[in-house]
């Protein structure tokens, strides 16, 4: 919304500022639907200087059309392709986490969403040696749980301090101050001098439920407002700073049976890959955990494929998914030990 | 309101280029922390830690031990401060028993590996029975004398004596809640209540699972009340640096084969708590 003001443009002086003003001409939309001639004689302004005033302002206020080559360049040259550490993880989200988009991980409580999140953050600060900002709304972030992670990964005492202060960890338990911590990290982009190695690639806010899901419902249309805020927000940040965000989510239950994600169809429609995690037990042993991870949305792949069952006509779509485990490593694969052990297959041999 | 948020584009609507919108939004963040300081009651803006602060920090920090060593190394090392841990089981298996224990070991103190601070005891079913407290404090005072006459330090010898039954009792803070609007009315003034009292190092609630289960049939408002009342505590948890502790009932879950008793509140309760507990029967053990 572009309020008309003087000085906006060569040729807008106070005095045609003002006389637009008495005749309801408050934005440059009401300037650009209204009748110029009119408008003229109603102003007693010079038609050519109105005309002149309005394609200097629609040249300067409205977005220019690009085509799909340079888009595909620009976007070659500013998306970056963050791996999870997990090569199953990653064949299911086509090699990895995509900057600019945003990747929302749902499941029950107990499933892995807090691990696979820890897990992810650890593999960035530690392989691909950038900063991750994790916003922790649950309270399930234990510092000594990352040291552990990263105690995997890395061997060096310095190694291990340099990756934990790639991670910065924010805190909020409610939506406002959400809101706040990613308005800071805005600013801070913003700030710092441009070509500065150390900035943020990865935002995780584990989890969104958590604050938005007490607002939502009932009679208060605030939550929905607030939450749509949160979702613009995040995506535009996304985009225009290059980072990835992951978001985690819980689930509901499903009327027609099994569990949907929480939050509603309005926020179905914010993430841009959605990975449902799920746990089962197999058999008696309640030791052996089976974990998969299902793709329910993507906007790069193929999630589901039909199959047509006999003779049957219907459909039953299958998801793809993919099994992962969760060890003491998180959904890592142990570095430092898995070096070792070749090291001395190959002093055996 | 310092919290809303204006989003940079709007400020092309007062005709302001960006710079000049960051200026205004940084005077009024910080006009805004300053009158708070003054009126003391303010809420401090988003703080950033690096894990590694954040590492140290939780060093620093202890937790609470139970007392039994394999509670203890299930939960690595004790109950810990600034996370919920959610005690559930079927009546009579010891909840109640366990969370005046862990009133009790907060306020041990420091060179017996405590955390000599004070407790806060919320209670909505009526379960806090003074007699039992007392035995309670009793054994632990008597413990710690044992271990100072055995070690025969010093500081250990002064502490023990400072640590008795009356003063245990007088440094736990009790209050009784009839219904969940008592409940959510004091957990909003128990924020305050912490601040005025930063030696307090557990808040327990028991149980949260009695007023929120009957008297309230509105499902969706139960799970909105309930999942801000844990934004809530684990908020304060984090603030001001306690160890809420709460314990549930247990409900049924019909299976396609069988029934499971699980924990009540519903499944998105579930995500409120960093740690559950399920005290459960295995013939005569717990």
């Amino acid at each position: 919304m572009v309020f008309l003001r003087e000085g906006i443009c060569p040729g807008a002086t106070a005095q045609l500022i003002q006389s637009l003003k008495e005749q309801n001409v408050v934005t440059l939309v009401h300037l650009v639907s209204a009748d110029i001639e009119d408008l003229a004689q109603k102003c007693s302004i010079s038609y050519k200087m109105l005309v002149a005033v309005r394609r200097v302002l629609l040249a300067q206020f409205s977005p220019f059309p690009s085509n799909g080559a340079v888009l595909y360049e620009e976007l070659l040259g500013s998306t970056a392709i963050l791996s999870t550490g997990n090569q199953k993880l990653d064949s299911l989200l086509d090699s990895g986490l995509y900057t600019g988009e945003l990747t929302e991980f749902v499941g029950a409580s107990g499933c892995g969403k807090t691990q696979v999140c820890l897990s992810l953050a650890v593999n960035i600060s530690c392989e691909l040696k950038q900063k991750v900002l994790y916003i922790d709304s649950t309270g399930g972030l234990t510092a000594s749980r990352l040291l552990q992670l990263i105690q995997n990964q890395v061997d060096s005492i310095e190694g291990q301090s340099e990756a934990l202060q790639r991670i910065e960890v924010v805190s909020v338990f409610e939506v406002y101050r959400l809101l706040d911590a990613l308005q800071d990290l805005r600013m801070s982009f913003i700030r710092q001098v441009t070509g500065a190695r150390n900035s943020i690639k990865a935002v995780v806010i584990d989890s969104v439920s958590a604050v938005l899901s007490s607002i939502l419902g009932g009679h208060q249309l605030e939550g929905m407002s607030l939450m749509m805020q949160l979702a613009r927000e995040l995506k535009t940040m996304a985009r225009e700073l290059g980072v990835a965000v992951v978001v985690t989510n819980c689930v509901v239950q499903d009327p027609g049976g099994g569990v949907k994600p929480a939050l509603g169809r309005s926020w179905s429609y914010v993430p841009n890959i959605r990975v449902l995690l799920q746990h089962r037990t197999e058999g008696a042993d309640p030791h052996s955990v089976k974990r998969t991870a299902t793709i329910l949305k993507s906007s790069r792949r193929v999630c589901g494929q039909c199959q047509l069952y006999g003779n049957q006509k219907a459909h039953r779509p299958t998801r793809v998914s993919a099994e992962f485990d969760i060890t003491s490593c998180g959904t890592l694969s142990n570095q430092t030990a898995s070096s070792q052990h070749s090291t001395r297959e190959r002093s055996d041999t | 309101m310092v919290y809303t948020c204006i989003p940079l584009l709007h400020c092309l609507e007062l005709g302001i280029s960006k710079e000049e919108a960051l200026e205004v939004l940084q005077i009024v963040r910080r006009e805004a922390s300053g009158e708070e300081s003054q009126r003391s009651v303010g809420l401090p803006s988003v703080r950033k830690y690096t894990a590694l602060e954040l590492l140290e920090q939780e060093h620093a920090q202890g937790s609470i031990i139970t007392f039994c060593s394999a509670l203890d190394e299930i939960l690595g090392g004790g109950v810990p401060i600034g996370k919920i841990v959610e005690i559930c089981g079927a009546p009579g298996v010891g909840k109640t028993q366990l969370s005046i224990q862990l009133v009790v070991d907060t306020q041990i103190p420091e060179c017996f590996g405590g955390l000599d601070g004070e407790s806060v005891y919320i209670d909505t079913e009526g379960s806090f029975i003074v007699d039992r407290v007392m035995d309670v404090a009793h054994a632990a005072v008597q413990h710690c004398h044992l271990i100072a006459e055995a070690g025969q330090d010093e500081v250990q010898l002064e502490a023990a004596q400072a640590f008795s039954v009356s003063s245990i009792l007088s440094r736990i803070y009790y209050f009784r809640c009839h219904d969940y609007v008592e409940l959510l009315a004091q957990s909003h003034l128990l924020a305050d209540f912490l601040a005025e009292h930063p030696k307090v190092r557990i808040v327990v609630i028991d149980s949260i699972a009695f007023p929120f289960r009957h008297n309230l049939e509105d499902l969706s408002l139960r799970t909105r009340l309930l999942n801000g009342l844990a934004q809530q505590l684990i908020g304060m948890a984090n603030d001001h640096g306690v160890a809420v502790v709460l314990t549930n009932q247990m409900t049924t879950r019909f299976g396609p084969v069988q029934s499971t008793l699980v924990p009540a509140l519903g499944e998105s309760w579930g995500h409120a708590a960093t740690i559950r507990l399920i005290l459960r029967w295995e013939g005569k053990l717990r």
